[in-house]
């Protein structure tokens, strides 16, 4: 008896000491030299130099304002990007194995309406190769998510799809389909002014109160009004909040709730509605083709901590975090495409009277684990988005899921986890007091779950912080005025661009308002 | 005392004989050839108990620990042998000598037992009883186990759970003589602790049986496995029996060298005499080069380049003389080149090079990542790295068991600009196999004629290829893509519903 019981407990001390020499560590957002923007003094600026126009923050939208002033001949602007490499929120990062996306990972095919510049872009990068007979865009194939597309681990098995089914009563079943079937509703739905009730871009939905109000609400109240019961249906609700706003079912508006299922209208000549696009370096691939042309436009390590505007000029201040010296650039306008609470920062405005406080948002942690073949549980095979029942993460992603070989012996597979239990405030602070150990047991743990043996297979564990991720659709925030008037320019000369202006974080609104900005500078002179 | 040592030496001589016909049929399992295998594993056991006998005299002192001791041994290694060997089976080249060990030390240590035995007993009883009586004893057992084996064990029990078993019998002996002789015996409480340790880790062996069994496949096989490999994308078997030998990937019957000449003539030759050229050839997949033995008996081809994942595979067949011997030594032809490489993106990397003719022997679309290989974006890079008035030809499934796969198939190769030529041909051990031509251009043309030195194809043959009865009639089907994975889907209903 002693000889086994001494094998077991050397096993499972060989076990946790396997997970112990995992290496784990955290790179990227450049946290701490953003905080400098809020602490330390920083030197007069020694360089100065004149230009047209200054795009502050490399994100998707900075870069579609520059894309779209580049595509207009205007060629004398910078963008100002704070980190290594452009792409904010859809940042890639890549290793011997795969590329592998630091945040935004796919594109659902987008809604043919108020679409004309982004459908450009998408020709332009050659993931729309054409259009059919009847007008639909043919996408390009090697981009569309290929089969199997989704799973979910739920009562012990992998599920096709990630709307619950496996296990659930027919009594369940019915109110998941009813809800469906009200969802679909309202895809369809116009208002009075002739809109859709939901669309992206968000901007051109029906200002109809019918719809409107459901903003005041939480996702969880309507269902409730509804008169669902379900815990199933509730959970798959409060999944797609987190997964789209890094919000849960409670703290998410009802209209930003239903968006997420009434808004996509896409369709394609060669995929069916609701398929989505990715790469395996996710929204990155999108991040390359925009600034594709922009090569000696986009420069990185800059981080500017004051715009303003003196004379009519704009200065716009920025430290070269390589160099740490301070320059400075004259120009007539400027594109702010930063999130928010930093456009105020830099702009100085936290004395003005209009309150800022409806804009806040969702810390994320996100990983991305090198991983050898692992042991799977019964049911559908690996897939692209591989989610957890059981979890507060939102599962994993296969990176390598667009490559055509049929043949991996590694992959990396990255992890999603919005930190939606408390207030983000104070989710924001744990993410930041913790390192990269504490997330490394976090995650093998909540991977042991449903793979128990998969600590053997992880060789490598990156960690990424996203202090704030994306802006929430709390109730009441996208249909408020703040909201409506942060785009406002000053003076006609610095303008605002980024996603957090639509109040949903996706790469359709982040490109419309980039574009809708460069367009707004143009049409001023 | 007399009647426990006695009952011991026939429990001792049941098991000995018991794990060397474990040995024995493991061995004619793993590496065929039972008549060698069995008479080199008796002559070892023997030889080894020899040296067992031999050296029984330097123990000098405490016979009834040592022997005691040495049950429980016999118990450890007999009983796990059979796992042992199974589980290890992977590391051919030195599978025989682990197999040779442990049958000598098995000898070894049941040769040391009936000397020590006699030893001990030899004041209890008169020599001529005591020589009759362990004999006796020894040989009933020897009787027994050669009985109860094949008729009982194998059959009802199988060898894994059975040397675990006779593992546990051992060692019991061992403790009951270690219970009732305590007094008698040398540092008897070691021995029973070690005993027990011993039974509870057999018994573990014994109930965890099934999972051990799911490591080890080669009882899976109707045939004698003559090798094995796990390559690091398959596993690779093949088998033997006196008519046939037989490739197996992952558990998939690849080919059988009984029949295989009728699936590799009908994969080539209806492309081939119907092209007006066919100067460069690609073949993809089909690593065995039995397609490229076939393309060989064409002298006006000038080069053939295959490509396939597995340099396990290549290799085998380049270096193995069975293989050689099948594929007539094809793939070292020096007209060959073999590339190792996923088919997919060297396609889509190889863009500039031209072929006449390409054949696609891949395996059937069973899960999702062989399934990329028959969607019509892998098909748009096989129209493009196809000369002008190219073809290529792709295997298919049976359009008789899953009529929807083989359809979709030609739908999809259709769907990217082909015109296609379905037939199909009955191979034996695969049952009716299909066949899609692929034609770019115009300047292909049904042939009339096929070459002399062809055991299976001719004119009228090929006519009735074919035609396709009613039953494996065309069907409406949707186009493969990478995004619906159409063909995973009708593949897996049809083929699960054929087996079950
Ligand atoms: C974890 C996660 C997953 C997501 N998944 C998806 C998805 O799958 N699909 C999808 O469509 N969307 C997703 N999103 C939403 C994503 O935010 C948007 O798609 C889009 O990338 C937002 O772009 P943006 O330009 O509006 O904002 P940001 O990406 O925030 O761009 C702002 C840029 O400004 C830079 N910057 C900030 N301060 C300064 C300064 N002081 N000086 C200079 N530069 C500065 C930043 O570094 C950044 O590059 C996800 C977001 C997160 C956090």
């Amino acid at each position: 008896m002693k000889a086994i019981g001494a094998t077991m407990v050397a096993s499972s001390f060989s076990c946790s000491e396997k997970s112990n020499d995992i290496p784990a560590s955290i790179v990227g957002a450049s946290v701490a030299i953003g905080h400098k923007l809020r602490f330390d003094k920083i030197p007069e600026p020694t360089l100065i130099e004149e230009i047209d126009t200054i795009i502050v923050g490399g994100g998707v939208a900075g870069l579609s304002a520059a894309r779209y002033l580049h595509k207009k001949g205007n060629h004398h602007f910078k963008v100002l990007e704070l980190e290594n490499s452009a792409g904010g929120n859809s940042a890639y990062g890549s290793n011997n194995i795969s590329a592998y996306p630091w945040g935004a990972h796919y594109l659902p095919i987008p809604n043919p309406e108020n679409s004309e510049d982004l459908f450009d872009f998408l020709k332009e990068a050659n993931i729309v190769t054409s259009f059919n007979s009847k007008g639909l865009p043919v996408y390009n194939d090697y981009y569309l998510c290929f089969d199997p597309e989704e799973r979910l681990f739920i009562n012990g098995y992998w599920q096709d799809g990630i709307i619950p089914n496996f296990g659930l009563s027919e009594k369940e079943r019915k109110e998941i389909k009813d809800f469906m079937l009200l969802m679909e509703d309202f895809r369809r739905r116009k208002g009075m002014d002739g809109k859709y009730a939901f669309t992206i871009p968000v901007d051109f939905s029906s200002q109809d109160s019918e719809f409107t109000a459901l903003d005041k609400i939480s996702m969880a109240e309507y269902l409730k009004q509804k008169g669902f019961t379900s815990s199933h249906l509730y959970w798959y609700a409060d999944y797609c909040c987190r997964d789209d706003y890094g919000t849960n079912v409670n703290n998410t508006s009802a209209w930003a709730g239903i968006h997420y299922f009434a808004a996509r209208k896409g369709e394609a000549a060669n995929a069916s509605q609701g398929t989505v696009l990715t790469w395996p370096e996710g929204n990155g691939f999108l991040v390359k083709k925009l600034s594709e042309k922009l090569k000696d436009k986009v420069i990185s390590n800059q981080l500017v901590y004051s715009v303003k505007i003196e004379n009519g000029k704009v200065l716009v201040d920025y430290l070269d975090s390589q160099t740490h010296k301070t320059h400075r650039y004259i120009g007539s306008n400027c594109i702010m495409a930063t999130p928010q609470f930093i456009a105020n920062r830099l702009l100085d405005r936290s004395h003005e009277t209009i309150s800022q406080s409806t804009f806040s948002y969702a810390p994320w942690m996100v990983a991305n684990i090198t991983i050898k073949e692992f042991k799977d549980r019964k049911g559908a095979p690996l897939s692209w988005d591989n989610v957890f029942y059981d979890s507060k993460s939102l599962g994993y992603v296969n990176a390598n899921h667009q490559n055509e070989n049929t043949f991996h012996d590694k992959r990396v597979i990255t992890y999603y986890l919005p930190l939606t239990d408390g207030d983000p405030v104070a989710e924001r602070k744990k993410l930041y007091d913790t390192d990269a150990l504490y997330w490394r047991n976090h995650i093998i743990n909540d991977l042991s779950q449903i793979h128990p043996e998969i600590a053997k297979s992880i060789e490598n564990i990156d960690i990424w912080r996203w202090g704030h991720g994306m802006v929430r659709p709390i109730p009441g925030f996208i249909w408020s005025d703040e909201r409506k008037n942060a785009r406002q320019s000053i003076e006609e000369k610095i303008f605002f661009a980024h996603s957090d202006l639509s109040g949903i974080s996706i790469f359709e609104e982040a490109f419309y308002q980039g574009t809708r900005a460069a367009k707004e500078l143009l049409n001023k002179s | 005392m007399q009647f426990f040592l006695l009952l011991s030496v026939f429990v001792v001589a049941t098991c000995g004989l018991i794990y060397e016909l474990i040995a024995g049929t493991l061995a004619s399992y793993l590496l065929g050839d039972s008549v060698t295998q069995f008479s080199t594993i008796i002559g070892v056991y023997l030889f080894s108990m020899g040296i067992g006998s031999f050296f029984s005299k330097y123990f000098k002192k405490n016979l009834l620990a040592w022997f005691i001791q040495l049950e429980i041994m016999v118990g450890l290694i007999g009983g796990t042998s059979s796992t042992i060997l199974f589980l290890l089976f992977e590391e051919v080249e030195s599978f025989r000598f682990l197999l040779y060990m442990l049958v000598s030390l098995t000898g070894i240590l049941v040769g040391l037992e009936i000397p020590l035995l006699m030893r001990i007993l030899k004041n209890k009883l008169e020599f001529e009883d005591l020589v009759s009586k362990i004999f006796t004893y020894d040989y009933i057992g020897a009787l027994l186990a050669s009985l109860i084996f094949p008729l009982v064990l194998v059959p009802y029990m199988g060898l894994i759970k059975t040397s675990f078993f006779f593992g546990i019998l051992n060692v019991v002996v061992a403790t009951v003589l270690c219970i009732k002789f305590e007094k008698e015996v040398k540092w008897a409480s070691v021995l029973k602790t070690q005993s027990i340790a011993v039974i509870i880790l057999l018994l573990a062996g014994f109930v965890y049986s099934e999972k051990i069994m799911a490591f080890t496949e080669s009882l899976s096989y109707p045939d004698k496995v003559i090798y094995a490999k796990s390559s690091p994308y398959q596993r690779i078997v093949l088998t033997k029996n006196s008519k046939e030998l037989r490739l197996f990937l992952n558990g998939n019957l690849q080919f059988s060298s009984f029949d295989e000449y009728r699936y590799h003539e009908a994969l080539v030759h209806p492309g081939m005499q119907g092209l007006q050229e066919h100067n460069d050839v690609l073949v993809l997949g089909g690593g065995d080069g039995l397609a490229v033995r076939e393309l060989l008996k064409y002298n006006t081809i000038k080069t053939i380049t295959l490509v396939d994942l597995d340099g396990a595979i290549t290799s085998l067949f380049k270096n193995n003389h069975m293989l050689l011997d099948l594929n007539k030594g094809s793939l070292l032809d020096k007209k060959v080149k073999v590339i190792n490489a996923d088919a997919f993106k060297w396609l889509k990397e190889n863009s500039p090079r031209q072929f006449d003719f390409i054949i696609i022997d891949f395996p059937d679309p069973s899960n999702y990542s062989i399934g990329k290989l028959y969607t019509d974006t892998f098909y748009r890079l096989i129209y493009r790295a196809l000369k002008e008035n190219g073809a290529a030809v792709i295997q298919s499934t049976s359009p008789f068991v899953a009529p929807l796969s083989y359809w979709c198939i030609d739908t999809t190769i259709q769907s990217v600009g082909f015109k296609t030529l379905p037939y199909h041909a009955f191979v034996p051990s695969f049952g009716d196999w299909g066949y899609i031509l692929a034609v770019k251009g115009t300047q292909y043309s049904i042939p009339d004629n096929f070459i002399s030195n062809l055991r299976f194809l001719n004119h009228e043959t090929f006519q009735q290829m074919l035609i396709f009865p009613k039953d494996m009639e065309k069907k409406k089907t949707e186009i493969n893509k990478l995004n619906n994975q159409a063909i995973v889907h009708y593949f897996e209903k049809e083929w699960s519903e054929y087996l079950h």
